[in-house]
């Protein structure tokens, strides 16, 4: 792909994965030498319906967005979700926890009908995904590598093994042994163990790996002591709508 | 080898002038669970009663998480330029497992191919060793690696009122010749250090069968269950190597920036126990399963180089144990071979 035509489309989330795209400073004119921006919610006014790959943030939560993303499926030959909300449907499915219906009553009371807002789902929902960009922010780095790779016709190296190994190769003290949770283990890297560096578990916001040792994480809790609500709030936060029955295997069904 | 003493009163000054003269590199407290090797400044920041590090000293050093190998430009002609760094650093208080560690890096980076990288950064390296406190998953003494007969430049054995120091090259006696006041040992201490090593090797308390798990290997090769079992809790998280000083498998990456006229390649610590280790062009995965992963991890360990070099790829040190969050524990495992073959 030479000179792909490429569109930057936000959905349901903080905003904050187009900004990361912004935030590349020093690489942000060779990126946007290296393609042609039609369209970026964030950045640009101007628009077209003419691209080859889509870059899409955010989770699908109401029935324009999916209009708009069943669109945005039908033009694009290449869609890359980016960040959490829209691999996993993110922090938005805290709603779908809690009951869509109640949360609309409880937000919007008797206005609550006047309002278009259905169960989150992640955007490969409704259309095919052809690449990952995870986390919350996704890391930028990625992006760029994925858009690259796309250009240069290989495929992106996405990491599918735990953020332990970066960690390790960071030479972070495991977060257990300073008596905090950490969903490390069954989280996949490509964040450069972020939150550990900085002296904190990982929140899994890049969601888990293809094959997490979700039944091990029992006995690591019994190890350190640790209450199975914290594991299973933490894994809610991000991966509540992908991984719906994790929270059973982590707490043997009970 | 010469032997040579440093009375405990010259020891700071020695030291002192070391970190003033040279990049000293030396283990400091990081925080409640372990120490680092750091770059030291100051003698203060110095503290060798250390007994746990998360990363092996020399593996940072010598074999560093991410190193770039070449660079390159491409314009009319491809123009690659290999990227050796190196200068001298002294390292400082590493203990004799994880020279033994170093030791076995350098067979592995000098025997079928002279890793040029590894290799300008091992000749720089002024290695000063010295004993620390085994921790309790500790087996150096079964694999023959609480001691260290080489691969250091100086070796400081702490005898009570005086070091007894080994002095492995000229290099280490130059360091002594300038920078401290010390004298030949004597008859006396001699006997002082021979009865601090007996002292010392009483107190590695962990003891593993290695013979047995190298004899018995190949019998147990194929027991499935043996290794369904062993494996069972692991994440596939490549801590157990990642922490270990001998395991030395990395990746190479191809960074290209945007333009596609410039890039770099590095390589990065790898591992054989994620999944995608096995993994090849077409989609085919060797070891596809995580039992296939920790077999093959011990098989390396304990059995491929001791046929190959006469040494264990294992100094013994736990790392692995300790970073191990399934609780694997590779000193449990060899001692229950033979519990399983003779049963
Ligand atoms: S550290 Fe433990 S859980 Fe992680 S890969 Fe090694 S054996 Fe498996
Ligand atoms: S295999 Fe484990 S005990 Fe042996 S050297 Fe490596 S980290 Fe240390």
């Amino acid at each position: 792909m030479s000179k792909p035509k490429v569109g930057i489309f936000g959905f349901t989330g903080c905003g904050g994965c187009q900004l990361e795209i912004l935030n590349l400073e020093d690489q942000l004119l060779d990126l946007v030498a290296a393609i042609d921006l039609v369209h970026f919610t964030e950045a640009i006014t101007e628009h077209s319906d003419n691209y080859d790959i889509a870059l899409v943030e955010g989770a699908i939560t109401t029935r324009h967005g999916v209009e708009r993303i069943e669109k945005i499926g039908k033009i694009a030959k290449i869609i890359v979700a980016i960040g959490s909300c829209a691999v996993n449907g993110g922090l938005n499915c805290l709603k779908n926890l809690y009951g869509t219906a109640k949360a609309k009553e409880l937000v919007y009371g008797d206005k609550k009908d006047w309002i278009d807002s259905i169960d989150v789902k992640p955007v490969d929902a409704y259309v095919k995904v052809d690449y990952y960009a995870r986390g919350c922010p996704p890391n930028r780095f990625e992006i760029v590598d994925i858009i690259r790779s796309l250009i240069v016709g290989r495929k992106p190296e996405i990491p599918n093994y735990p953020v332990c190994v970066e960690c390790k190769r960071n030479g972070n003290t495991c977060v257990f042994e300073l008596g905090m949770t950490c969903l490390g283990p069954v989280t996949r890297a490509g964040c450069n163990s972020r939150c550990p560096n900085s002296g904190s578990g990982c929140d899994g916001c890049r969601g888990l790996i293809d094959e997490p040792n979700v039944n091990a994480q029992k006995d690591l809790l019994k190890k350190y002591g640790l209450t199975v609500e914290d594991m299973v709030d933490r894994f809610n936060l991000y991966n509540a709508c992908r991984e719906k029955n994790i929270a059973e295997k982590v707490t043997g069904g009970n | 080898m010469l032997y040579k003493v440093l009375e405990k009163n010259g020891y700071r000054d020695f030291v002192k002038s070391l970190i003033s003269g040279f990049e000293f590199i030396g283990p400091v407290k990081k925080d409640r669970a372990v120490h680092d090797f750091k770059v030291i400044k100051d003698f203060k920041e110095l503290d060798t009663a250390y007994i746990r590090t998360t990363i092996p000293p020399a593996k940072k050093i010598l074999f560093p998480p991410d190193e770039e190998l070449v660079c390159y430009e491409i314009g009319e002609n491809i123009d690659v330029k290999p990227v050796v760094e190196s200068g001298e650093k002294i390292l400082f208080a590493i203990n004799a497992w994880d020279i033994n560690g170093m030791n076995f890096l350098d067979r592995v980076f000098t025997t079928d191919f002279i890793d040029d990288n590894y290799k300008a950064k091992r000749d720089k390296l002024i290695v000063i060793g010295m004993d620390t406190e085994p921790a309790e998953t500790n087996f150096s003494p079964s694999v023959g690696a609480e001691f260290a007969t080489g691969g250091f430049d100086l070796y400081m054995h702490d005898i009570g009122d005086r070091y007894f120091i080994r002095v492995a090259t000229a290099r280490g006696d130059g360091l002594l010749k300038r920078y401290a006041v010390v004298k030949d040992a004597e008859r006396n201490d001699f006997k002082e250090y021979d009865r601090y090593m007996d002292n010392y090797r009483g107190r590695f308390k962990l003891d593993v069968d290695i013979k047995s798990f190298y004899d018995d290997f190949e019998v147990i090769y194929d027991k499935k269950e043996f290794w369904e079992n062993a494996a069972k809790d692991c994440y596939s998280c490549g801590s157990c190597n990642l922490v270990c000083p001998t395991c030395f498998c990395f990746n190479v990456k191809d960074d290209m920036e945007l333009n596609l006229k410039k890039g770099e390649k590095t390589r990065e610590w790898d591992s054989c126990m994620i999944p995608d280790y096995g993994l090849v062009a077409g989609g085919h995965n060797f070891r596809p399963t995580k039992e296939n992963r920790l077999k093959q991890r011990y098989r390396c360990k304990l059995k491929t180089f001791k046929e190959k070099y006469d040494r264990y790829a294992c100094v013994g040190c736990g790392r692995c144990i300790e970073a191990c969050l399934a609780n694997i524990n590779i000193a449990e495992d060899i001692n229950s071979v033979k519990k399983e073959v003779s049963a």
